[in-house]
């Protein structure tokens, strides 16, 4: 991999970030054709994100709300009994 | 959605603190889960983003109601959670039990830098081993990781939120990606 132009691992991260010219990503699929070291990187940080995509939704506990509304400061009086 | 939100805010601004429920209740859970993300730990999570929430009570009138309000919302949150990280000290116990969650021992709790050997990594159930890959990651990286891979906010709300240039997020989700993939070698 050590003589692989440098430019292919930025073009690997732009095209997970969706921002990869045409151009670019041309150069890049060529280059993974004919490099195995390059497409095991590519495959193991495709691999690598849709590992962390799995985690499971986690919802606030019960009580959440109510906790965070007694945890507000005390209202200012505004509306009642100012005079 | 953000008219409804300004006119709970607006609410809120005349003094009816009864409005801000509301709120609290609409984005409870995406605030909490991301706090989780970054703490690895329940107790921390509610604590820290109910803490989040009461800031943004207190701080409402300088909310611009121009912008998104779960950009400000996260910013406040994402920040209290650095700062946590950067106190935190590894003082738990490993085999016990997080409450309410059928079996996520704290392995899954651990900070980034405590490492586990192979072979009990190897044990670990999915859910359980994204949070210890998660927990990992420098805090510089997991935020971004997080904000990206679980929240799935595109670069430039994770910009707006981290109050950092759209190019040092892009390099950080960059970096945190190949240090995802460094670490999970044995997958």
């Amino acid at each position: 991999m050590n003589t692989c132009p440098e430019q292919i691992v930025h073009y690997m991260h732009a095209y997970l970030d969706g921002d990869i010219s045409r151009d670019d990503e041309r150069v890049l699929n060529e280059h993974l054709k004919q490099c195995t070291s390059c497409q095991e990187l590519m495959d193991d940080l495709i691999g690598a994100v849709q590992f962390i995509e799995k985690a499971e939704h986690i919802q606030a506990p019960s009580g959440f709300v109510d906790g965070v509304m007694a945890r507000l400061p005390k209202e200012k009086s505004q509306a009642g009994i100012q005079r | 959605m953000d008219q409804l939100i300004n006119k709970r805010i607006n609410e809120v601004l005349k003094g009816n603190q009864e409005a801000f429920e509301e709120i609290v209740t609409l984005f409870q859970h995406r605030l909490y889960h991301v706090c989780y993300r970054m703490l690895s730990n329940r107790q921390e999570a509610e604590d820290i983003a109910q803490e989040a929430f009461v800031r943004a009570y207190i701080n409402i009138h300088t909310f611009d109601q121009k912008r998104k309000f779960s950009t400000w919302l996260f910013r406040i949150a994402t920040n209290l959670c650095i700062d946590r990280i950067r106190k935190k000290k590894p003082d738990y116990y490993l085999d016990a039990e997080v409450p309410g969650t059928e079996g996520l021992t704290m392995y899954s709790q651990i900070a980034s830098d405590v490492e586990l050997p192979e072979d009990e990594v190897e044990k670990m159930e999915t859910q359980e081993r994204i949070q210890y890959e998660i927990g990992r990651l420098s805090d510089k990286y997991r935020s971004v990781i997080i904000l990206r891979y679980i929240e799935e906010l595109p670069l430039q709300e994770i910009s707006d939120i981290l109050e950092l240039p759209l190019g040092t997020v892009k390099t950080r989700v960059h970096r945190g990606r190949a240090a995802l993939r460094k670490q999970m070698g044995n997958l």
